[in-house]
């Protein structure tokens, strides 16, 4: 049997792995770092996108990456026996740790739709998908596309393939876009802002059956029973954790792979950050899968503290997602639906522009930006450190809203946090 | 070495903005920046102001920069101390300017988000520091 005993295990070797091995190594100089990856090269998912839109050529990415972690391309983990802290490989190998991370991430939920296979019909969220849609794209011609599911991977290609000039229909099921991620009045914003770049939205609807003219796709059947025409379907309902090959591993799973606020799984030694871990939401406290870049970073460092000894708590999940569609920019953070009355809103809707804030103890928990959206940071910023507002309240909805509203000790600490030394 | 920001001194004249848009311009030339350059770049440093306040805020080249972590190109990265956006490698993706906590990176000319203070090359004293009429900003 070929095995192999590292100090420290990465399954999969995307952003949440990138910087766990990161804080290791600032914790620990010697500790080998073995990383697990079912991918052929380091890359950055997000970017598969742009990369499809043509804005960069590929989704490289440039960033800094701990050098010295041994990397397994091509290589897929099948199971975990925790108790016995080893993992096994689709090769056959089988590697014992004393401390793994699991950032294997996310799948794309495929709704099981007749026609689902067909030549033409794709999911989207790898740079394999990316590297198939092109070579269809290359080799037949493509006018019509139509994507299914109005979240965030269906607007980000969305976005891409507006950027190529194709006609693009967006199906949704809810009444309206983003629904998790904006209010009623966004979703406006967003819908409008589509129709304007030639996108038709057909929201309450759903794809019944894909239809095929020669072994590959012709168009889609509704459920209202409207026939589409599409060369071309994108298949973006969502995203869950990647955690089936976990099923009979050990560990405490939930929609995710359950983690303490030091991201630590409920097997000691073993921890999970990225889109496949489940943490508390940073406003409410309850289990939550949030699957975005910034949290994985945060949460991949919290777990690479903790792996290497040293203790870190991670403050919770808060969710955050920027668009941006016809020149339109929106953004949205924390709570943007308040679920009673309890929440306090002030908001402020134009034309072209739209702000929302909500208010939980006076303190800000969550906010909506249509247009205007440089200042977003700052207003994450006041989230995160729960800021009591007391009368920066009345300034919120004010769109010159920038450090000059904060009190004078606080925004003088602030800017003298530590800088550059020469 | 670091920007400081005294903004008891700042007297909100934005010479700063102004001289910012001279160092980032091609010509280097006040007269030539203004009447001749399109797209002028965007003043990388601003002035904030509210009632009898205001002061010159530009990025402060954060220790550990939440832009460098959130960027997902790695076009913003760090070099020698400066935070720096690598325009070649930026997506206009506008999460650094999610995370900006002072809120100072803009979105510059096209769909890039490249427009930040670079410390004007990290040689000698940045413009805004050189030509602050009241030492409203400092360079130590």
């Amino acid at each position: 049997m070929n095995e192999r005993r590292v100090r420290y295990l990465l399954v999969g070797f995307s952003v949440a792995s990138w910087w766990a091995a990161r804080s290791i190594r600032e914790e620990d100089a010697e500790g080998q770092i073995l990383a697990v990856s079912e991918d052929g090269e380091l890359y950055s998912r997000p970017l598969i996108t742009y990369a499809l839109g043509r804005r960069i050529p590929g989704p490289a990415y440039w960033g800094d990456v701990v050098r010295d972690v041994t990397v397994l391309w091509g290589r897929k983990a099948v199971a975990l026996e925790a108790k016995d802290q080893v993992v096994h490989l689709d090769s056959g190998e089988r590697i014992a740790f004393d401390r793994a991370l699991i950032a294997t991430g996310s799948v794309p939920i495929v709704p099981p739709v007749e026609g689902k296979d067909l030549e033409g019909v794709f999911t989207f969220t790898k740079s394999r998908d990316l590297l198939q849609v092109e070579r269809f794209l290359a080799r037949y011609p493509v006018e019509e596309v139509l994507i299914l599911g109005g979240g965030f991977i269906g607007l980000k290609t969305c976005e891409a393939f507006l950027g190529r000039g194709f006609r693009v229909t967006l199906v949704e099921l809810a009444p309206r876009l983003l629904p998790a991620m904006l209010d009623v009045e966004g979703s406006g914003y967003l819908e409008r802002a589509l129709k304007r770049v030639g996108v038709r939205v057909i929201t309450e609807n759903t794809v019944a059956s894909f239809v095929d003219r020669g072994g590959r796709l012709f168009g889609a059947r509704l459920q209202s029973g409207e026939f589409l025409r599409a060369d071309m379907a994108i298949l973006a309902v969502g995203v869950r954790p990647n955690i089936d090959w976990l099923s009979s591993s050990g560990l405490l799973l939930g929609r995710g792979i359950v983690v303490d606020e030091h991201q630590e799984t409920s097997v000691r030694g073993i921890f999970a950050a990225g889109d496949v871990a489940e943490t508390r939401h940073f406003i409410s406290g309850k289990r939550t899968v949030v699957a975005i870049w910034p949290e994985a970073v945060r949460q991949g460092k919290v777990a690479g503290k903790n792996m290497a000894g040293k203790e870190v708590r991670y403050p919770g999940s808060l969710p955050l997602n920027v668009i941006e569609i016809g020149g339109v920019s929106l953004v949205s953070c924390g709570v943007v639906n308040p679920p009673d009355d309890a929440f306090e809103v002030l908001s402020r809707e134009e034309e072209s522009r739209y702000r929302k804030f909500v208010i939980l103890d006076g303190r800000l928990v969550g906010f909506v930006l249509v247009g205007d959206v440089e200042k977003a940071g700052l207003f994450v910023h006041l989230i995160r450190e729960r800021f009591p507002l007391y009368s920066l309240k009345d300034k919120l909805l004010d769109e010159r809203f920038g450090l000059v509203a904060l009190p004078a000790e606080y925004r003088k600490y602030l800017v003298q946090g530590a800088g550059v030394e020469a | 070495m670091r920007i400081r920001i005294h903004e008891e001194f700042c007297i909100g004249c934005r010479l700063c903005e102004i001289m910012c848009v001279v160092r980032h311009s091609q010509s280097g030339k006040i007269l030539k920046a203004f009447r001749e350059e399109h797209p002028r770049p965007l003043p990388k440093v601003r002035v904030e102001e509210e009632g009898y306040t205001s002061f010159a805020l530009q990025c402060r080249h954060c220790e550990e920069a939440p832009c460098i972590e959130n960027c997902m190109t790695g076009a913003m990265h760090r070099e020698e101390g400066v935070v720096l956006c690598d325009e070649e490698k930026c997506v206009g993706c506008l999460m650094c300017v999610m995370s900006c906590p002072f809120g100072v990176i803009r979105r510059g000319s096209g769909r890039k988000v490249v427009s930040k203070c670079d410390l004007c090359g990290g040689k000698g004293v940045p413009f805004c520091v050189e030509y602050c009429p009241n030492e409203a900003l400092t360079y130590e």
